[in-house]
């Protein structure tokens, strides 16, 4: 095959072999390969040690060259030569001339000069150009020329044609530039190869074509019946004029006397309905779906109650019916004194929106009873008085009702004043007896209090200053019924809204309240924040300062106490150090603090404060104006010397004296600051922390320490009674604990840390030994093992993604091997 | 009458409302209902894995037909169930996988064994023997399936050891002492491609399948020579340590060949830098006498000596799936389905066996929510196996007990070859030897 592509190839196309070899290394890759080309490789020289023009050269002498090449070669180098000779003969023969007689020339031509003749004595030598001269209209003549340079050339040293390589070499060099031929064809995959490589998922088979769905507008499109009933239903539409474009032609034809604003409307009318529609059915199911059992009575109460109210403007036949069943209704709410508006009947009655004058009587009524009947139970009221009350009540409007109780009440207190005034040697003077009549009037006055407060009388207390002040600056109430004291926290029954009384078990109700009494009500709610407030805003250091946080251990003390419990926890706090000598500097390491300044500030002098608690509406409500902006921190720093001795503490009592001075600026006269020292007593009452913490380590040290355990059995392999001797356990029945050394522990001259050595056998099933490989570091991996891939974790599409194969193969399709893009 | 109670589900409540539509769900969505979702999902990679195992029965069935050792398989291109498997009783059966029939069955098609089979266009097929011949014959599906007349015969010189048709062109190659390309319509070989100094008798060609006119061939000589069509010659040569017994050519690598060497090995090579392998894939306990890549180009089969039948990833280079059965006898010739599900293998009892490419898949139709769990548990298996107990249940491979006792064997063999040879240089002067990478031991030198 190669020689016959070769033996074409240099008959035929002559030029273009020229051509090729003048620069035989311009053959591109991209088109190197073409079938036609295949003749060129057959030929293919590499020249890496020769010049081109040479190569050319040894390529045409190598191959079997047309005659007339040959031939001109031949011709040309024997001109050449012929020339030379000449040259010589000529200077020959002037030498000759000059030494020996003249002669006659030698003749040596057969004819004259001219075109055919050329003549050596004429002053211009013969080039190859005059002999070419006569060719030059024809188109060969160029590419020779070209071929022929290296021969014309002047230079001396390409003049001889080197001996071609040895056969196993010139093969050599042949095979490794067809090597780094295909290598480089090759190489034309490297990027698809690599995207191969990288990517995350591979669908195979790769190269398959994306076969596009055929929509049914398309094929809508494209329909044309082609059996008889196709065409039978075709005939049938046309003639009906109900195919797709007839069904466009009518309504065009219809809409086109509407206006465009007009079609707009009808539009959004249609939408409008269709919402509408679909809200009202999406409703009706979502309540269809409702399974509650009381959902459904109270339904259907509504339903017959909607009916009823109908009834009620039609009918009066019914009306009698229904009057009855409620009056029934009513009855039997009465008679069972339920008197509260969660009864069937009273919610009945607060269902509907319009009461006449008469049923609203009757809940006002039925709400006044069930008061009283509270009260009743409480015991807080006279049966008479009731009695006369109620008997009132049933005529009277309940504002007057009120009205007159307060005034009766405002007479009482005005009675009461007057006799405390009077000073008499009476009984009534002597000391239990003013004792008993004190707690009567105070017992009486709690039960005024508490029906002022019932009744509204908030109000009357938000007016008489004296009064409001009185009750609530009362420190932890003591209550004496009989022989038992009953304690009470001091305002509570006071700051405690009539909203509270509002439980299932009272009559008095929220609803009640809205039904009946609406301004009291409204009162209250203006009232009530002024009395809560103290109890909000209490100064954190003056509450807790006592309690000392809740890190601190054995430091609870009782804040009721007040000063006392400071006093207490100096104590206390002296006390421990004079038993722990060595505790001292420790606790002067650890004991630095910081206090805030401001909190500070407005913390009252011990001095004034038997009760601190007691006196802290008066502090805040002084205070309120005038507190510092500034929030700076003091540094503390607690030794044992402080708390024994008062006169090394130089320290402490300058940044009290600082603490006063900037007090000084902008505050009365009641407001100071608590004695450092006590507080930062307070505060570490009680603190043993590094104690324990070192304790603790140990403990843990020693816990982990490496043991020996002697499991022998008693009484097992060992003789037992008189002159037995004692032997050693046997070292085979010694357990070693391996644990963990002291000295290697991973806390090992740490001070302030435990590190535990404990090992969680559980948790090392998850862990890993080294590093796997496509991580790079150790948070990389827990990262990702850190996200679940299961369905309960992800969305859907999360779940589809993460869990997505790396490669993809559709069953039964064929895989074929990849394809070069032509 | 007897009221009956049915347990009614309503389809609308767990079936979608339109295909391609998502499965509804039920479950509850707040993640304080899934706690423990590390221990939940590493139990269930756990499970996985032994399901895995449990459920890996690779094999599928048993192609007969064959009075002697099979030699030759291949499969038809684009055709998933087409093979034809050439014996060395020199018959020649075309099978259907699909359906496990025969189409066609040729049984004197050489004297003396067929050594290569190939599809030629249109439906024919070509075959080669011992017997210097090489036959056309009609591989479309007939009445009588025994008919035995050639389409058409190519004489050769000597013995052929293997044939292998271009992708695209008429063309073909056959190996015999030397690389020869035939024209279908042509009686005698259009051109002959040997490198020079070759004398050895050429075992095996292989046509590139992307870059379909180049071609390669392993020798007896150990070497493995790379040739091109459109050049006309040998292009490289690479002298290795150990013959080849079998190459085959990636399908979507086009660069990378592989080898299945005598020395148990196999190499895979990137032509465009012979010097070294790119990968050795250790596994098999003796000679490895055949291999072909899965048409995804990610994974390969080899068949051993050894009577087993390995599957390896592209890329990881060791713990192949082994398949073996108690009857498998040398794997002389193993190839991947077109759709890379199916392995086939012929062996010297003379069976072609059907393998799954994947031990533990399911054969049939699989739903949506089945593949879906499939999918989950492939992902947690892969995620876990860093995971001890995950891990070694998925590393184990059961072998036969001579196989396992081989590897043993020659896994100490090695170690202690590798001991020695750290001895000796330790002993050398510092410096003077260092250790040898064991890819670059594979090719003794790259001839030009």
């Amino acid at each position: 095959m190669e020689q016959d592509l070769r033996v074409r190839l240099i008959g035929e196309n002559e030029d273009d072999e020229r051509m090729d070899s003048g620069d035989d290394e311009e053959i591109e890759s991209d088109d190197a390969f073409d079938e036609s080309d295949e003749e060129k490789y057959g030929l293919y020289f590499p020249s890496n040690d020769h010049d081109d023009e040479e190569g050319a050269v040894s390529t045409s002498e190598d191959e079997a060259s047309p005659e007339a090449l040959e031939e001109l070669q031949d011709f040309v180098s024997k001109l050449d030569h012929a020339d030379d000779k000449k040259r010589k003969s000529n200077d020959v023969s002037t030498q000759s001339a000059s030494k020996k007689r003249r002669l006659m020339q030698e003749r040596t031509e057969a004819g004259d000069e001219g075109e055919f003749g050329v003549s050596v004595r004429g002053s211009t030598a013969l080039k190859l150009d005059d002999l070419l001269a006569p060719l030059a209209s024809s188109s060969a003549l160029t590419t020779l020329k070209k071929s022929i340079k290296v021969l014309t050339s002047t230079s001396t040293k390409t003049k001889t044609l080197l001996a071609p390589l040895p056969q196993r070499a010139q093969e050599r060099l042949d095979r490794e530039a067809a090597y780094e031929q295909t290598k480089e064809e090759v190489d034309k995959w490297s990027a698809t190869m690599k995207r191969i490589k990288q990517a995350e998922h591979l669908s195979f088979p790769l190269q398959a074509q994306p076969e596009g769905r055929v929509s049914n507008l398309e094929l809508a499109a494209k329909f044309k019946p082609s059996n008889e009933l196709e065409s039978a239903v075709d005939n049938l539409l046309k003639s009906a004029q109900l195919r797709d474009q007839d069904i466009a032609g009518t309504e065009a034809l219809k809409m086109a006397h509407l206006s465009v604003e007009e079609v707009a409307a009808r539009r959004a009318e249609l939408r409008m309905m269709r919402e509408l529609a679909f809200r009202a059915d999406k409703k009706a199911k979502r309540i269809a779906k409702i399974k509650s059992k009381a959902y459904r009575r109270i339904r259907k109460k509504q339903r017959e109650r909607l009916g009823g109210e109908e009834g009620d403007a039609d009918v009066d036949v019914e009306d009698a019916e229904a009057q009855l069943k409620a009056e029934v209704e009513r009855a039997r709410e009465r008679a069972t004194l339920r008197h509260k508006t969660t009864g069937k009947w009273a919610k009945a009655m607060q269902g509907r929106e319009e009461l006449d004058v008469d049923q609203r009587q009757a809940i006002g009524e039925m709400l006044e009873r069930g008061e009283k009947l509270r009260r009743r139970i409480q015991g807080e009221m006279s049966g008479d008085e009731s009695e006369e009350n109620e008997s009132d009540d049933e005529e009277q409007d309940v504002e007057t009702i009120k009205q007159s109780a307060f005034e009766e009440l405002a007479m009482l207190n005005a009675s009461d004043v007057l006799s405390a005034d009077i000073k008499s040697k009476s009984v009534f003077n002597m000391k239990f007896m003013r004792d008993a009549a004190e707690r009567q009037t105070r017992e009486a006055d709690a039960a005024a209090d508490d029906f002022l407060k019932e009744m509204g009388g908030v109000e009357q207390e938000s007016d008489d200053d004296a009064c409001g002040d009185r009750t609530v600056t009362e420190g932890p109430s003591v209550q004496r019924v009989g022989g038992r004291v009953v304690y009470h926290p001091g305002t509570i029954p006071y700051t405690k809204p009539v909203d509270s009384h509002a439980s299932e078990t009272s009559s008095v109700t929220l609803q009640s309240a809205d039904l009946v009494q609406d301004s009291p009500k409204s009162l209250n709610s203006i009232s009530s924040p002024i009395i809560s407030s103290p109890t909000q805003e209490s100064n954190p250091w003056l509450v807790t300062s006592s309690s000392s946080g809740p890190s601190r251990k054995r430091s609870e003390v009782l804040v009721q106490k007040g000063s006392d419990a400071l006093a207490k926890s100096t104590n206390k706090l002296k006390k421990r150090i004079a038993k722990g000598g060595e505790e001292k500097e420790r606790i002067q390491d650890d004991a630095v603090l910081e206090i805030d300044a401001d909190n500070v500030l407005t913390a009252l002098e011990p001095a004034s404060t038997p009760a601190v608690i007691n006196t802290k509406h008066k502090l805040k409500g002084k205070g309120k104006g005038k507190e510092k902006p500034k929030n700076d921190s003091v540094v503390v720093r607690i030794s044992p010397a402080d708390a024994d001795d008062s006169d090394g503490h130089s320290e402490v009592d300058e940044q009290e004296r600082t603490l006063e001075r900037k007090r000084k600026g902008g505050k009365g006269k009641g407001v100071t600051a608590f004695k450092q020292r006590e507080l930062v007593s307070l505060a570490f009452a009680g603190d043993n922390v590094v104690q324990a913490f070192e304790d603790l380590k140990q403990s843990e040290i020693e816990a982990d320490a490496p043991r020996e355990v002697d499991t022998t059995l008693p009484g097992w392999g060992s003789w037992g009674g008189t002159g037995t001797k004692k032997f050693p356990p046997r070292p085979n029945l010694i357990k070693k604990i391996a644990g963990v050394e002291p000295s290697s522990r991973a806390d090992y001259k740490k001070a302030h840390v435990i590190i535990s050595e404990k090992r969680d056998k559980k948790a090392a099933k998850y862990l890993v030994k080294e590093l796997p490989y496509p991580y790079t570091s150790h948070a990389q991996y827990a990262r990702s093992m850190d996200i679940p891939v299961g369905a309960e974790w992800n969305t859907r599409v999360g779940f589809q993604r993460g869990t997505l194969p790396r490669v993809v193969k559709k069953m039964g399709t064929v895989i074929e091997p990849l394809v070069k893009a032509s | 009458m007897v009221k009956i109670s049915v347990l009614q589900h309503a389809p609308s409540v767990h079936l979608p409302a339109r295909p391609g539509d998502p499965t509804p769900t039920t479950r509850n969505l707040d993640p304080l209902m899934h706690p423990f979702a590390r221990a939940r999902e590493r139990n269930r990679a756990l499970n996985a894995a032994k399901m895995d195992k449990l459920f890996a029965k690779p094999f599928v069935g048993a192609l007969e037909g064959h009075i002697d050792a099979v030699e030759v398989l291949c499969k038809k291109p684009g055709s998933l169930s087409a093979v034809a498997s050439g014996s060395w009783d020199g018959g020649v059966i075309l099978h259907n996988v699909s359906e496990r029939k025969h189409i066609r069955r040729i049984q004197g098609a050489h004297k003396g064994k067929v050594s290569g089979l190939c599809f030629a266009q249109d439906d024919r097929l070509l075959s080669c023997g011992v017997d210097s011949k090489i036959k056309l014959w009609d591989a479309s599906p007939q009445d009588d399936i025994t008919e035995q007349r050639p389409l058409n015969e190519y004489p050769g010189k000597s013995a052929f050891n293997s044939i292998d048709h271009h992708r695209s062109d008429p063309l073909f190659a056959t190996a015999s002492n030397i690389v020869q390309i035939w024209d279908e319509t042509k009686s005698a070989a259009i051109s002959n491609l040997t490198f020079p100094t070759s004398t050895e008798t050429i075992t095996s060609v292989r046509f590139n399948l992307s870059e379909t006119s180049v071609l390669g061939s392993i020798g007896s000589d150990r070497t493995f020579t790379l040739y091109d069509i459109r050049t006309g010659k040998a292009e490289r040569r690479i002298v290795m340590q150990m013959s080849s017994n079998a190459l085959a050519w990636s399908p979507t690598f086009p660069t990378n060949v592989l080898l299945a060497s005598e020395d148990h090995n196999l190499y895979t090579f990137d032509v465009r830098q012979l010097k070294t392998p790119t990968h050795i894939y250790k596994g098999h306990v003796a000679a490895v006498m055949s291999c072909d890549w899965s048409p995804t180009g990610l994974e390969f089969v080899s068949g051993g000596w050894d009577r087993t039948v390995r599957i390896w990833k592209e890329g990881q280079g060791t713990r192949p799936e082994v398949y073996h059965t108690k009857r498998m006898q040398r794997v002389s010739s193993s190839i991947f389905t077109a759709d890379a599900r199916f392995v086939l293998t012929g062996s010297d009892d003379g069976n072609v066996r059907i393998w799954k490419a994947k031990a533990s898949e399911k054969l049939g139709i699989i739903t949506a929510r089945e593949r879906a769990a499939i999918e989950y548990r492939d992902t947690l298996k892969d995620k876990w196996k860093q995971d001890n107990e995950v891990g070694r249940i998925q590393r184990n491979r059961h072998l036969p007990k001579p196989v396992y006792q081989a590897a043993k064997l020659k896994r100490t063999m090695l170690d202690t070859r590798a001991v020695k040879e750290e001895r000796r240089r330790k002993h050398t002067r510092a410096g003077e030897s260092k250790p040898n990478a064991e890819r670059k031991k594979v090719v003794i030198t790259e001839q030009t």
